[in-house]
């Protein structure tokens, strides 16, 4: 066991370092001079001149990129040209939100796809399995920018019924202050019992935290249908099943734990993957999160918060990969051996 | 509930009624009591929320502010002389009374007595002259502004005296947008400490409003409270609190203004602004800015180098078009002084659309349809929609005259790095961009956009007339001691503008606000582009 | 496996094949249907088009963001163009998004993955721990970083996007060439000196191909709406390149008010992915039933 962990934890340093790396090939090898871009459209040359010494430009690439990699370690991962601020310090602003809409829409998934999923499996081919199919294809296939985009036309613009867009209201400042400790609204009016800013942050929660759910919830329904029907075709099930077992017993007691160990890996997988489509979601909503910051930097050519933002996203990929085969393996000795 | 709301609003609806019956057509006079009922926006303690679409407090120096921060430091800080666009004349600040010599080269100012700084002095002359005197030295932003001033004298504590190197209009350059604030330059102990600690959020002005909270990144970013110190008292009905949300999606501001969260939009889409129009509980104005939008031509190399071709493109131009598609968030230019600036002159006509004569031109040189194609690029500066819609419009409708416009959308520094490089085979052939004065002279757009500049920094067009460059020489001086002169001059130079094409006048803004009805006394004022003077302004 | 030389008697035992499995398999067969009609459209889109010129440089200032008539059945957006031509011409930039991603991916992932399985050792170690790193993140991201130092166009985003799929393709193929590889028939080849690239062509390549297929059908809508997603965020197609994802960013300012711009293009970005997905799906059913959903 600790030999696999070890190993796991080997190949899993290896790919974060592979990562940066992959990062410094896209800052710095593809623009051509990174010192221009690193300096700015209209620097002089002068600026073009330091920042080729800040750059380290005039060392080999392989010293460029032990520098590099220093930097990104000890916590220097450039400068900002946007808001001329650490970006690892607004990263660290930004991400809190992203985290409680990302964790939000998860959640939401797993409530939605799970049963959904079940559903499917034991109306198999019968028209509840088409009709979640169905949901779980247009969950798949949707654009979440476009989704977005209508659902706060529908239900803020239209109905009403929701707020537009931001964390909570604003004017609450003034007669329900809230103190923060997390940078997570829903969560410091928790901690804090604030219950107006709770429901407020609440319900500006629902409809990004929505969009986010969608492809997540069609991918869960999906995999929940699969690994069901494999389970449920297996020959322990199909022992069981003759020994006079009832369907809903063979559902609940034998086959959905078994089922469920794909689906555990894939929510951690589609974290990850949530985190980088709150890059459409979150401009829609105005939510102050990772999503924006990123999409402002993009749209800025603010390189060093682009390979910042990309470096957090696929660095919380890996360690979340990790950590699911670390526990799968605990629990499913198997795993070891494979 | 639904009840207890409709109730209240009758008696809103009353007390407004009794107010206006009370007041006739009469002014409000100072020190007037609120009007009564009318729920939490009247009373001690009402809040101005301003919606704005980007970060507002890019920079904190008040001598080298130069950015989106300006609506916030007017509600702060305060300067010498105010200029009001209305009657389009000075209006008395924290000078009283200012007066210049014959030659117009020594400038006195008399300074309000019991102004008080945010930090509890009060302020004198040498509060002015360091002020002033720092935003010179630090030369950032708009310093450049007080580029006439030699020196500064303190004769008594309320007595200002400017020497000057040569004639300006220094009582206009003291209402200035940016650079022209007095503050306390003692704020942080030794001056040198002085920039660090605006910077980490600290005001030192004289204005009616103080720093609260900062919150650098956030939706709700600043919040401004009530200065009680404020040399203009608190008699009478203003609002106490002033709070600056970003929201960058125009929509949301739409339903954020609609449900009563935010006062007042500084920018909706004119498709959303026309949606407010008439909504009940919102007031909506628009009016000119001093802001417009220049297609500047490349009047040293190319095929715009030839007049006719320039004279060509302009008659191509479908202005009428551009000002449709823009769906009245611009209006056409007279010019280039917009309405609302001394020295505008209706009668000019920088838009006139002839494709007879478009053609005509274009054959006299030798171009056109049929015969040589001529291949331009054009720079615009990437996310300014407006820009977009133009650019899109000039290349459709060029292209029928067999010219083909290539069009670039660049980040600014990028386009004015672009159209600054010193080979000038890789500048542009035209770039779209636009100016706005520092302080409300037209001077600026003349000095910067067209007098020869080696090498060159606005003037984009490469333009180099000899007449133009000395009629622009003169007019300042001019100007210190007759407007009307000035006036007259600068119509004259617009002509020949006008004449030799070294620019499109495509449009001006148009500031398009939408409001709650709740806030009374709203005026825009384009000279402070985008400042919303909230003490000014009274919560009903 | 060769294409080469299949005798009309045989295509047309292929069609009625075709024709019985469209029966056979609903998913295949409806995603089938809605993705010919996509791309019918999207051939003829100049002579369906109520105004392909609208598809280019023209502008009709004085006709903007008019809401849909008989006209213009999709309304015109804000350079007064018709919006159902750009939809119509959006299709074919989709689809050449997608076709040469698509083929660039497995130009580059498929040999890679061909010489790490069939060779084994540091080799294999090398080119797999390099997919790796690239499978480390998430697709949309990786694609959008690489595009950010790009300036923005369709041929840029088609290259970012085939630069951060290729791995899945390698990883595949890696995986079905290992397992031939071990099998007796092709190792005793190997003993008789029949050359690698003969035994690759011969063996290795045909197993692959069907797990190669089912993955590249599956891949479509997603890359299809990873396309969207980086016009959306202005680092892809340009105006006036007509784009969905480029139109819904641009339909995205006026939708509070303009609700048929940024409706219609989204419309087809879901139709279409949709109709990929589920050939998708009806394929791997079909063809590869163990296979797992990976994405």
């Amino acid at each position: 066991m600790t030999r696999f962990v070890l190993k796991r934890l080997g190949l899993g340093v290896l790919v974060v370092l592979g990562v940066v790396v992959l990062t410094f090939l896209i800052a710095r090898v593809i623009p051509g001079d990174p010192a221009v871009t690193y300096a700015g459209p209209h620097a002089t040359p002068a600026a073009i001149a330091h920042a080729r010494q800040v750059l380290h430009l005039d060392k080999p690439v392989i010293v460029q990129l032990l520098d590099y990699i220093k930097g990104v370690v000890e916590g220097n991962w450039g400068t900002s040209y946007r808001t001329k601020q650490p970006v690892l310090s607004n990263i660290g602003t930004a991400l809190p939100a992203s985290i409680e809409l990302v964790v939000a829409g998860m959640l939401i998934a797993v409530l939605i796809g799970l049963p959904l999923g079940v559903l499917s499996a034991r109306f198999a081919s019968r028209a509840p399995d088409l009709g979640v199919r169905v949901v779980a294809v247009v969950g798949v296939s949707m654009p979440v920018f476009w989704l977005a985009l209508i659902m706060q036309r529908v239900f803020s613009g239209s109905l009403h019924w929701l707020p537009a867009a931001g964390q909570y209201n604003a004017n609450l400042y003034y007669t329900h202050p809230l103190t923060s400790y997390t940078n997570i609204p829903v969560l410091d009016a928790l901690l804090t019992g604030n219950w107006a800013v709770l429901g407020s942050a609440l319900s500006h929660l629902v409809l990004p935290a929505l969009v986010v759910a969608a492809y997540p919830a069609g991918l869960i329904a999906r995999m929940v249908r699969a690994s069901l029907l494999d389970t449920l075709a297996e020959s322990h099930v199909r022992m069981v099943r003759s020994l006079g077992f009832g369907e809903r017993a063979l559902f609940t007691r034998f086959a959905l734990r078994p089922a469920l160990n794909p689906v555990v890996q894939v929510v951690a997988l589609v974290f990850a993957y949530s985190l980088a489509n709150t890059f459409l979601v979150e401009a829609v909503f105005d939510w102050a999160g990772l999503g924006s910051y990123a999409a402002n930097s993009l749209q800025a050519l603010d390189t060093p918060a682009v390979m910042g933002v990309t470096l957090v996203v696929a660095v919380t990929y890996v360690v979340l990969n990790l950590i699911v085969d670390i526990v799968q393996a605990l629990i499913d000795p198997r795993i070891r051996i494979q | 509930m639904f009840t207890k709301s409709r109730l209240l609003a009758f008696a809103a609806l009353l007390a407004a009624v009794a107010v206006l019956a009370g007041c006739g057509s009469k002014q409000k006079p100072p020190g007037a009591t609120a009007p009564a009922g009318g729920g939490g926006a009247t009373g001690a303690n009402s809040t101005f929320t301003y919606d704005t679409y980007t970060q507002v407090m890019v920079g904190w120096d008040p001598s080298t502010s130069y950015s989106n921060e300006i609506i916030a430091m007017h509600n702060m800080y305060q300067t010498l002389t105010y200029y009001n666009s209305q009657t389009k004349r000075l209006e008395p600040v924290l000078a009283t009374k200012w007066s210049h010599s014959a030659d117009g080269k020594t400038w006195t100012f008399q300074l309000r007595k019991g102004v008080k700084f945010h930090t509890g002095r009060t302020m004198t002359s040498a509060d002015v002259k360091a002020s002033i005197m720092r935003t010179i030295k630090l030369n950032q932003g708009a310093a450049y502004i007080w580029g006439a001033v030699k020196s500064i004298d303190t004769p008594s504590s309320y007595t200002v005296v400017f020497h000057l190197k040569y004639p300006a209009p220094l009582g206009l350059i003291s209402s200035a947008g940016y650079a022209a604030y007095v503050f306390d330059t003692k704020a942080a102990g030794p001056e040198s400490k002085l920039t660090a600690w605006f910077n980490a959020g600290h005001d030192a002005g004289t204005g009616p409003y103080t720093v609260q909270q900062w919150s650098k990144g956030a939706e709700t970013e600043l919040r401004l409270k009530q200065f009680t110190g404020y040399w203009g008292g608190w008699n009478g009905t203003h609002y106490t609190r002033v709070v600056y949300q970003v929201v960058p999606t125009a929509s949301t501001a739409a339903q954020l203004l609609t449900s009563g969260q935010v006062s007042w939009v500084e920018q909706l889409t004119p498709q959303l602004y026309k949606s407010m129009q008439g909504k009940p509980g919102i007031t909506t104005t628009s009016a000119p800015s001093y802001q417009n939008l220049f297609a500047m031509l490349n009047t040293q190399s190319g095929p715009l180098a030839n007049v006719k071709v320039r004279q060509a493109l302009s008659y191509a131009t479908d202005y009428h078009g551009m000002m449709a598609a823009l769906q009245g968030s611009f209006v056409a230019s007279h010019g280039i002084i917009p309405s609302g600036l001394w020295g505008y002159d209706a009668s000019l006509d920088s838009s006139r659309t002839n494709a007879a004569k478009a053609k005509q031109l274009l054959a006299s040189a030798g171009y056109g349809p049929g015969k040589k194609a001529i291949n331009l690029t054009l720079t615009y500066t990437e996310g300014d929609s407006a820009e977009q819609t133009v650019a899109a419009l000039m290349k459709s409708e060029y292209a029928p005259l067999n010219i083909n416009l290539t069009v670039q959308a660049l980040q600014w520094p990028t386009q004015w790095a672009k159209a600054k490089s010193t080979n000038a085979a890789s500048r542009q052939d035209i770039l779209l961009f636009y100016w706005w004065p520092d302080y409300a002279d037209p001077y600026s757009w003349f000095t910067n956009l067209f007098e020869a500049q080696n090498p060159p920094v606005y003037n984009l067009a490469y333009y180099d007339n000899s007449t133009v460059n000395s009629e622009i020489g003169k007019v300042e001086e001019v100007s210190a001691t007759s407007q009307t002169q000035a006036a007259a001059m600068y119509q004259q130079i617009e002509r020949q503008l006008i004449a030799d094409v070294p620019a499109l006048f495509l449009g001006t803004q148009v500031y398009q606000r939408a409001y709650r009805s709740s806030v009374g006394g709203y005026v825009d004022n384009p000279a402070y582009p985008n400042v919303v003077f909230v003490y000014n302004l009274t919560p009903r | 496996m060769t294409a080469v030389g299949i005798g009309a008697g045989r295509a047309r035992g292929v069609l009625r094949r075709l024709g019985h499995e469209l029966a056979r398999n609903p998913t295949l067969t409806v995603g089938a249907v809605v993705l010919a009609i996509v791309v019918v459209v999207a051939i003829f889109a100049p002579l369906l088009a109520p105004d392909p010129t609208d598809a280019g440089n023209a502008t009709h200032p004085l006709s903007v963001l008019q809401a849909p008539s008989s006209a213009h059945p999709f309304g015109t957006d804000e350079l007064g163009r018709d919006l159902l031509t750009r939809v119509m011409y959006g299709g074919r930039t989709s689809l050449q998004i997608v076709v040469e991603v698509l083929a660039i991916a497995a130009a580059i992932g498929i040999p890679l993955g061909l010489i790490a399985g069939y060779f084994g050792g540091a080799v294999d170690q090398v080119i797999m721990r390099v997919t790796d790193i690239f499978l480390a993140f998430p697709a949309l991201l990786l694609s959008l970083a690489i595009a950010s130092v790009f300036t923005p166009s369709v041929g840029h985003m088609i290259l970012a996007i085939a630069v951060t799929w290729w791995p899945w393709y390698t990883r595949l193929v890696r995986g079905e060439a290992a397992s031939v590889v071990r099998r007796p028939y092709v190792e005793s080849s190997r003993t008789l000196g029949v050359s690698h690239a003969r035994i690759v062509a011969r063996h290795v390549l045909p197993n692959a191909a069907t797990p190669v297929l089912v993955q590249i059908s599956m891949d479509a809508g997603g890359v299809l709406l990873v396309s969207a997603a980086i016009s959306f965020l202005g680092l892809g197609a340009q105006d006036p390149t007509p784009e969905w994802g480029l139109m819904v960013s641009q339909g995205a300012s006026y939708f509070s008010t303009q609700w048929w711009y940024a409706t219609f293009p989204g419309i087809a970005i879901l139709i279409t992915a949709m109709a990929f997905n589920l050939i998708g799906d009806g394929l791997r059913e079909r063809l590869d039933p163990k296979r797992v959903l990976s994405r």
